[in-house]
């Protein structure tokens, strides 16, 4: 009886936490698309509504007057996501592999310079990468931005220290027994168990590769290579007439793929205890 | 299952991939560019080129235009349009400066040159300093240069002096110049200046607010007894005061508070304590709702340019036509101080190879004063077709043979108070740093006049805030 | 061991080298150039020519006697602090509950999927919203304290310190907490369910089932939260220069942001900068190294006791493992 009581007390307790912060999670994104139904004047007047207006189709007309092309800068923002999505997690995970797996001699200094390269400041790092690029004229280049993710630091930090519980040296032992590569190990056995620890920083990676808006902008200037976040950088930089409210409906567009890709990624990490270890 | 759906995630991902690669078929190839970097130049340019299915169009046809927003390059493409035989392409870069990316990006690019570099590009008043007389004036060429004839092109179009000043470069070079100018008036209320005065009549207007700032805190406490605010917020007259100075933030290398602009700090301490004004900011709702006259107070005028008049205040006052809202209830009027705000610069590389044709393109949108050029067609919004904004252009020649009559302000040709307000602006009293130390400034002014701290610590800490962050010598 | 670790050493090197490659290629050459410009005379716009300083420390010495470096050190500290204490323990809370099997949360799928999306929206989009929620004299912020009476005139939230940092440590909270919790989550579902089912067995409750088994199990990932979050926290400039631009009187001015404008607000100081940026990078290795140390020596000081514990779930877990092994081939 007693426990039972307790038991609902502390569900209501739960489930009040939870759907206050579900409130507080929600709220930006609906006035971000309430606002993309509202007028430019309409926004200036109150930034913040929970009424929407009837402006969306005039935000789209004046989205879709601009010099660019939207569907060109989806294809452009998802080639660069998935690429260095793709890239950050396997040879992340390749690394870390190689960091828990093996014993080699230079394996602690190995992981200690990679923690090093995590921790140094981006701002001014990032002045030298731009020089570096413009200097080898490899501007408008999307592998300049696909092809460093190879190199995520913290993503090996992140699986390494994940795999470290989660791999067992024996399923290797066995498996080198039954006569099976290093690198096939790798694919086929490391790989499988490490998957919500893939689905999770997949997901890390696209979100920031997909809103990533400063090294796009200063990489890319053919508006044929522009991004998503560029163009909506576009909109907003307007500086003597901005329109909010087509600015509002650029944003909301750029979060969509986001919130589709979180959505499929996320099962991986929503279904039940132990999904990696276990039930393949 | 679970594994299926992650293959066929990745697959799928995969395809994308591959599909956006085919896109740009030519970034195959350069990606193993990293590694061997000189080949990788003329791998770049042709796949530029061919990515805009230009057949084999040789290096040098294309004029390279970087700019913040597409109005600069519309204008050229209405250049290419008017003139069929104009044989270049034009690769327009445009990357906006909210985000802060443009200076570096162009900077970047000027500072790698080669075939991609710009060959014009543009400069917003915040920062036109660097590249006309600061760190980067050294990549813009002097128009001269270019093969224009400047002494006399200014000369007939009679380009605003404070345009000049700033485009002009240490050698005393002109290397830059606007389309727009960017020249302030006072832009008041028709109905609060009749229940006031009894006259809405701009030449009358003008005398009761101005000239200075003693005159203009009279007409401030006349509205005040009536009801009303002079200004929205302290925002409001800063740009005024900013280049009423004499001196600018930088002398020789050291930080100098000129006296006017000390001022400032009472100017808006007795906006606040005589509730002139509702303490609105810039840009923000409550600025936006004093253009209705819904603020808590009525607000009597804003100070502004042309363009604050067609984008921001036009668009907010409530409605389109006389009668709605504050629509046809506006005037403008000379105001205590002359100031500008605002404006788009452009200059041209100095290594560019193609010097007469971005002369030419230069010439048109910056000193042509014929009826072809683009400044008659800014002024009179005839670039687009008839019915469009009509601006304050940097030719006063334009500007007097063009009709300024705006049903926005009660049918007045505004060009008539902006041609003289063009020659009260100062451009002598800038600095490449004054974005910053603006930010700082007006800062320490909004801790001073809401009481967090005394006259004299506001000044201290914002000296301090400038030797922190700026190569600057404070004293 | 001895035998295998040479043969298989070599696949060590090899599994490592696209990292290695790509961080030759890309990485190397900008962090040399924050390494050296620290030393030199190195500012103003287009500069390529530059001299070691005669005195190799003198931009250091600048930096460190900086009245706003030091302030902006403070703020960074008490900011990231004031988010990640909450951040951490609600995300551990939450995970506690999502992964306990016993109370079953219904819509937990919902609610994991909401709680990350803050980290969704772009900074700049976040710091315009906020922007107009506390702004003066108009918004809704201040609609809500004059409507329940709180006060007559509009209150001018921005202008206060406090004010404006709690905000900037809330939208950082806001933003992370579900990055974090996924991240616990996920660390949670490595743990082998065996483990859970023994500690229920032994008649575990949840409290103590969550204190001794599974805190002690995600150890790794915990200190990965910790570090990262640390790191993170201490390069903060997104949110802090995008809403209020470090203001107001340099109440919000964090590290990274000070760093941004030695670099680019008028003066190009690129040696300034880099001096700075080498700064917070030795603060940050300290205190990574320090978080480091106090994990492992948790572990020493409950060796003993844990070493028996440990050896069982592990015997366990790798059976699991074997098992899931042989299933997957």
């Amino acid at each position: 009886m007693l426990k039972n009581r307790s038991n609902t007390i502390i569900k209501i307790v739960i489930y009040t936490v939870c759907i206050l912060l579900a409130i507080l999670s929600i709220a930006p994104f609906y006035i971000m698309i309430v606002n993309s139904t509202r007028s430019t004047v309409e926004i200036q007047a109150h930034a913040i509504s929970l009424l929407p207006s009837r402006y969306a189709l005039k935000n789209l007309a004046i989205l879709t007057g601009k010099s660019f092309d939207p569907m060109k800068g989806f294809m452009n923002s998802l080639f660069i996501s998935c690429g260095a999505t793709l890239c950050a997690v396997y040879f992340s995970t390749m690394t870390a592999y190689g960091l828990v797996v093996y014993d080699w001699k230079f394996r602690k200094p190995y992981f200690s310079f990679i923690m090093a390269v995590m921790m140094i400041p981006a701002q001014v790092t990032m002045i030298g990468f731009y020089q570096m690029v413009y200097k080898i004229h490899m501007t408008n280049n999307m592998w300049m931005l696909i092809l460093p993710a190879i190199a995520s630091p913290s993503m090996v930090f992140f699986m390494r220290q994940y795999m470290y519980p989660a791999l067992s040296m024996e399923i290797i032992q066995s498996a080198r027994i039954d006569g099976a590569k290093e690198f096939a190990i790798f694919n086929m056995i490391a790989l499988p168990i490490m998957k919500p620890a893939i689905a999770t920083q997949a997901i890390f990676s696209f979100v920031s590769s997909w809103n990533n808006l400063f090294t796009p902008l200063i990489l890319l200037t053919n508006q044929e290579k522009y991004t998503m976040p560029i163009m909506v950088s576009l909109l907003r930089g307007d500086i003597y007439k901005t329109e909010y409210g087509s600015v509002y409906l650029g944003l909301t567009l750029t979060v969509l793929p986001l919130i589709i890709v979180y959505l499929v990624l996320s099962k991986y990490i929503i279904a039940g205890v132990a999904l990696g270890s276990v039930k393949g | 299952m679970k594994k299926k759906l992650l293959s066929v995630l990745l697959t799928a991902a995969m395809a994308a991939t591959l599909l956006a690669g085919c896109g740009g078929s030519g970034d195959a190839p350069a990606a193993d560019g990293g590694t061997e970097a000189p080949a990788a130049e003329n791998t770049d340019n042709a796949e530029s080129s061919s990515d805009e299915g230009e057949a084999a169009a040789p290096a040098g046809e294309v004029i390279n235009v970087w700019a913040f927003t597409d109005e600069v390059p519309n204008m050229i493409q209405k250049y290419k349009d008017l003139h069929p035989d104009f044989p270049y392409e034009i690769n327009a870069t445009i990357i906006a400066t909210t985000d802060g990316a443009y200076q570096p990006a162009l900077d970047q690019a000027l500072a790698a040159g080669g075939a991609e570099a710009p060959d014009i590009y543009c400069a917003e008043a915040a920062f036109v300093l660097k590249y006309a007389q600061g760190d980067a004036s050294g990549y813009a060429a002097p128009y001269e240069d270019l093969g224009i004839d400047v002494a006399a092109d200014i000369e007939a179009a009679d380009i605003a002096q404070y345009t000049i000043d700033i485009g002009t470069n240490p050698d005393g070079k002109l290397v830059a110049l606007g389309y727009q100018a960017t020249g302030g008036a006072f832009i008041y209320r028709r109905s609060i200046a009749k229940d006031v005065w009894g006259t809405d009549d701009p030449a009358e207007i003008g005398k009761k607010i101005g000239p200075g700032w003693d005159q203009f805190y009279a007409a401030a406490d006349e509205l005040k007894a009536k009801g009303y605010g002079i200004v929205s917020g302290d925002g409001d007259i800063w740009h005024a005061v900013e280049n009423s100075s004499d001196a600018g933030w930088i002398v020789d290398g050291k930080l100098t508070i000129d006296p006017k602009r000390e001022e400032f700090l009472d100017l808006s301490k007795e906006l606040k304590d005589k509730g002139y004004h509702n303490d609105t900011q810039d840009w923000q709702d409550a600025w936006f709702a004093d253009m209705k006259g819904e603020g808590q107070q009525q607000i009597f005028g804003f100070f502004g340019p042309a363009w604050l008049i067609n984008y921001t205040l036009a668009p907010n006052c409530g409605g389109a036509a006389v009668g709605e809202g504050t629509y046809g209830d506006w005037a403008i009027c000379e105001p205590p101080i002359g100031f500008f705000w605002g404006g788009t610069w452009l200059l041209a590389n100095k290594d560019t190879q193609k010097k007469e044709a971005v002369a030419e393109i230069l010439r048109w949108i910056t000193l042509d004063c014929s009826e072809e050029g683009l400044q008659y067609m800014w002024a009179n919004g005839t670039l687009n077709g008839e019915g469009g904004t009509k601006d304050a252009v940097a030719s006063g020649t334009v500007m007097e043979m063009s009709n300024g009559e705006l049903d926005f302000l009660g049918g007045q040709n505004m060009f008539e108070v902006f041609v003289p307000a063009n020659q009260f602006a100062n451009g002598k009293n800038l600095t490449q740093y004054d974005e910053t130390i603006n930010t700082y400034w007006r800062d320490q002014v909004r801790e001073y006049t809401s009481g967090n701290k005394s006259r004299e610590q506001a000044l201290a800490d914002f000296k301090q805030q400038v030797a922190d962050n700026l190569d600057v010598v404070v004293e | 061991m001895g035998k295998k670790k040479n043969r298989y050493a070599k696949y060590g090197y090899l599994f490592c080298l696209p990292f290695t490659i790509a961080f030759i290629l890309f990485m190397l050459y900008p962090i040399l150039y924050t390494l050296i410009i620290g030393f030199t005379d190195l500012k103003g716009l287009g500069m390529t020519n530059f001299k070691i300083l005669e005195d190799p420390f003198a931009n250091f010495k600048t930096i460190l006697t900086n009245p706003s470096f030091i302030k902006a050190l403070k703020n960074t500290v008490g900011i990231w602090i004031a988010n990640f204490i909450p951040q951490i323990c609600l995300a551990l809370l939450l995970a506690a509950w999502f992964t306990d099997k016993r109370s079953k949360i219904k819509g937990q799928g919902f609610f994991k999927v909401l709680f990350y999306m803050p980290n969704i929206i772009t900074a700049a989009t976040i710091a315009i919203l906020f922007k107009a929620m506390f702004d003066y004299p108009m918004s809704p912020a201040n609609d809500l304290v004059m409507s329940l009476g709180l006060s007559d005139t509009p209150i001018q939230f921005l202008i206060n310190k406090t004010v404006t940092r709690a905000i900037v440590a809330f939208i950082q909270f806001w933003m992370w907490y579900g990055y974090t919790m996924i991240v616990v989550i996920s660390g949670i579902l490595g743990i082998s369910p065996e483990i859970f089912e023994a500690a229920e067995v032994d008649g575990a409750n949840r409290v103590q089932t969550f204190f001794l088994v599974t805190i002690p199990n995600i150890r790794t990932i915990l200190l990965f939260t910790l570090v990262t979050s640390l790191i993170g926290g201490l390069n903060m400039f997104d949110i802090p220069k995008l809403f209020m631009l470090g203001g107001p009187d340099n109440a919000t001015l964090t590290t990274s942001v000070f760093i941004y404008n030695q670099a680019f607000s008028g003066s190009y100081m690129y040696n300034r900068a880099a001096a700075a940026s080498m700064i917070m990078f030795t603060i940050i290795c300290i205190l990574s190294a320090i978080m480091f140390f106090l994990m492992r020596d948790k572990d020493e000081e409950k060796l003993r006791k844990q070493i028996r514990e440990q050896e069982k779930a592990y015997r366990r877990e790798q059976n699991a493992l074997k098992k899931a092994g042989k299933e997957g081939a």
